[in-house]
């Protein structure tokens, strides 16, 4: 947090009054008549209006609804630990406990994850906040890299699924780290390390909010933004990722499978593809073991978790494209290695 | 939008959440949520859009008005205002994208199209042998599908009765007598699911059962020939169509 405290550069306008209670009266009955409404259309709308729908198009629908389904609350807890962060804990914990050698903090940044087992679409918000509260770009990354895998919930379900046969837990839960710490430190010997990030998302970094206004409004403020931000990327990531599902026949990634070179590639491109979430991805890659090496299988676990299409979605957001594209090549060349060095291993 | 004051710039952010968090909420009362997701996050995925609905109406009833949109109102010079323009036209569509995928189009199951784009069980459970000695009444779709397709188990179920549900699609080979009656395996949302299915002996079936269509099967397993080798099918004595179960998909 230290290497680049940010200063404010611009202010807020002044704090309006505090609205009066028959405003807020008529807001709450204005947010529920929207929602009776929404509702309301769910109830009346005729399946015939869409049956023109060819099968293949209904079900790009299907898989859109359920990768956005499965994400939303992840999205809404990780805004959630965000605000938390940012308008709750204050300032001086991360001074006291996050350690000063840049090393040592990405280390400590990594391992956050236990304490905070969202899935990767949660850590987004979640590592906005910290790049907010000031932590360096670097180690926002290290974050974002290893939490997904570094977590409990991660753990116990790769676990379930390989226990310790092949290394294959030993070698993410490594993995894993080493990738994410390695991204971390090159990144934050990047000379300028604000321009990876958004102009809007390093102007939201800068503003300061008006420290007249309470918690809550502060908090309320933070929620309003960040689904303005997260949502539309969710919703972007979901429906590339349903388009893509539909359009990429699976059969022809896995047939691919038998070379041991090859099949680490596959896996990765599979991984990026299909866009299953860290925390039960072993489930879906165990069904493949028979046919995979496990050098594939850990790559899979590794990059899928870290990379992926609506991961890219959603850390739009915050990076440039450029950025994002030097990250998952690095993440990618990576994973590579760590897939045919365990091949070559096992 | 960009012409109005800022401070009546209506919250994009809670309006898309809110569209997503009806949608939810409906699909979790009306007993639907497993289409998209995994049993293991329904209690789960339940509180988190009804807190979600909470802080949404907390938020608007706080809030002038103005948040929601991005902060870089500052910024004024006309590049700022056309990627503010493009970043408002995204979250129409988006916000359009939700109304229509979530609202009004129908839930629905994942259909042969999707299934022949992932390769009919293509990955079983590899452990069949591990069912053998079970109690075949509790068997699920997908249990049947790995005994069926493993060679060292399959003959020794010939002569069982079972009673099966599942949607219609044809075999793999195109065998015009055998239907396959298919289901997806879910982890953890649709995303991953893999199709199971297992062999149905109805000879010229497409005549009267329409792929994707539901039907339960009751019927006994029996030993044939596909000309190279020997398998078993379902027999069925009783074959019947069915709406969609509340749960069409197999954990």
């Amino acid at each position: 947090m230290q290497s680049t405290r940010r200063e404010p550069t611009a202010t807020r306008p002044a704090p309006r009054p505090a609205p009066d209670r028959r405003a807020i009266g008529l807001r709450v009955l204005a947010v529920l008549g929207v929602a009776a409404a929404l509702l309301g259309l769910r109830l009346v709308a005729d399946p015939a209006w869409t049956s023109w729908l060819p099968a293949a198009g209904r079900d790009f629908v299907t898989l859109s609804v359920s990768v956005f389904v499965e994400s939303l609350p992840f999205v809404f807890l990780g805004i959630a630990i965000s605000i938390l962060v940012q308008v709750w804990v204050p300032d001086r914990i991360w001074q006291r406990y996050l350690p000063r050698n840049p090393f040592l903090r990405r280390m400590v940044l990594s391992v956050l994850g236990i304490l905070f087992p969202v899935c990767e679409c949660g850590n987004v918000p979640l590592a906005r906040g910290l790049m907010m509260r000031g932590l360096g770009v670097g180690d926002a990354l290290t974050f974002l890299l290893a939490a997904p895998i570094l977590n409990p919930v991660t753990i116990i379900t790769t676990y379930q699924a390989f226990g310790w046969e092949d290394g294959i837990l030993v070698a993410r839960i490594a993995g894993a780290f080493v990738i994410a710490n390695l991204l971390g430190w090159l990144f934050s010997r990047h000379p300028d390390p604000e321009s990876l990030l958004t102009a809007s998302f390093e102007a939201r970094c800068h503003a300061t909010p008006p420290a007249a206004q309470g918690r809550g409004v502060r908090s309320a403020r933070l929620f309003a933004e960040e689904t303005a931000t997260m949502l539309p990327a969710l919703v972007a990531g979901s429906v590339i990722a349903g388009a893509i599902q539909v359009g990429v026949p699976r059969a022809l990634l896995v047939e691919l499978g038998s070379n041991p070179v090859v099949s680490v590639l596959v896996l990765m491109a599979l991984a990026f593809v299909v866009s299953v979430c860290s925390n039960v991805d072993a489930f879906f890659i165990m069904s493949f073991s028979a046919t995979f090496a496990p050098g594939a299988i850990v790559a899979f676990l590794v990059f899928g978790a870290m990379i992926d299409i609506k991961m890219l979605a959603l850390l739009r957001t915050t990076f440039t494209t450029r950025a994002l594209a030097l990250i998952a090549t690095l993440v990618a060349l990576c994973t590579l290695v760590l897939g045919l060095g365990m091949n070559l291993v096992v | 939008m960009s012409s109005e004051p800022p401070r009546r710039r209506p919250p994009a952010g809670l309006l898309l959440g809110l569209i997503g968090i009806v949608a939810t909420c409906w699909l979790a009362a009306t007993g639907q949520l497993g289409l998209y997701i995994h049993p293991r996050y329904f209690v789960f995925t339940t509180v988190a859009v009804v807190l979600a609905l909470v802080a949404t109406v907390v938020a608007f009833a706080l809030l002038p008005g103005d948040a929601g949109d991005d902060h870089d109102d500052h910024d004024h010079a006309p590049q700022g205002r056309t990627r503010r323009r493009l970043r408002g036209a995204g979250t129409v569509l988006a916000g359009l994208a939700l109304v229509v995928g979530l609202l009004v189009i129908p839930p629905a199951t994942l259909s042969t199209a999707t299934l022949e784009q992932r390769d009919l069980n293509s990955s079983l459970d590899t452990d069949a042998v591990t069912l053998v000695g079970a109690d075949p009444a509790g068997f699920a779709l997908r249990d049947w599908a790995a005994l069926v397709a493993n060679p060292s188990t399959a003959l020794g179920y010939a002569g069982q009765q079972a009673t099966l549900s599942g949607f219609v699609t044809p075999s793999p080979d195109g065998n015009p007598d055998v239907l396959y009656l298919a289901r997806f395996v879910v982890t953890c949302c649709t995303v991953d699911a893999q199709p199971v299915g297992v062999p149905v002996a109805v000879p010229g079936w497409a005549d009267t059962y329409p792929v994707d269509g539901w039907l339960e099967v009751t019927g006994t397993f029996v030993a044939t020939s596909d000309g190279s080798s020997t398998v078993i099918v379902l027999k069925p004595s009783t074959l019947e169509s069915i709406e969609i179960p509340a749960q069409p998909y197999d954990f």
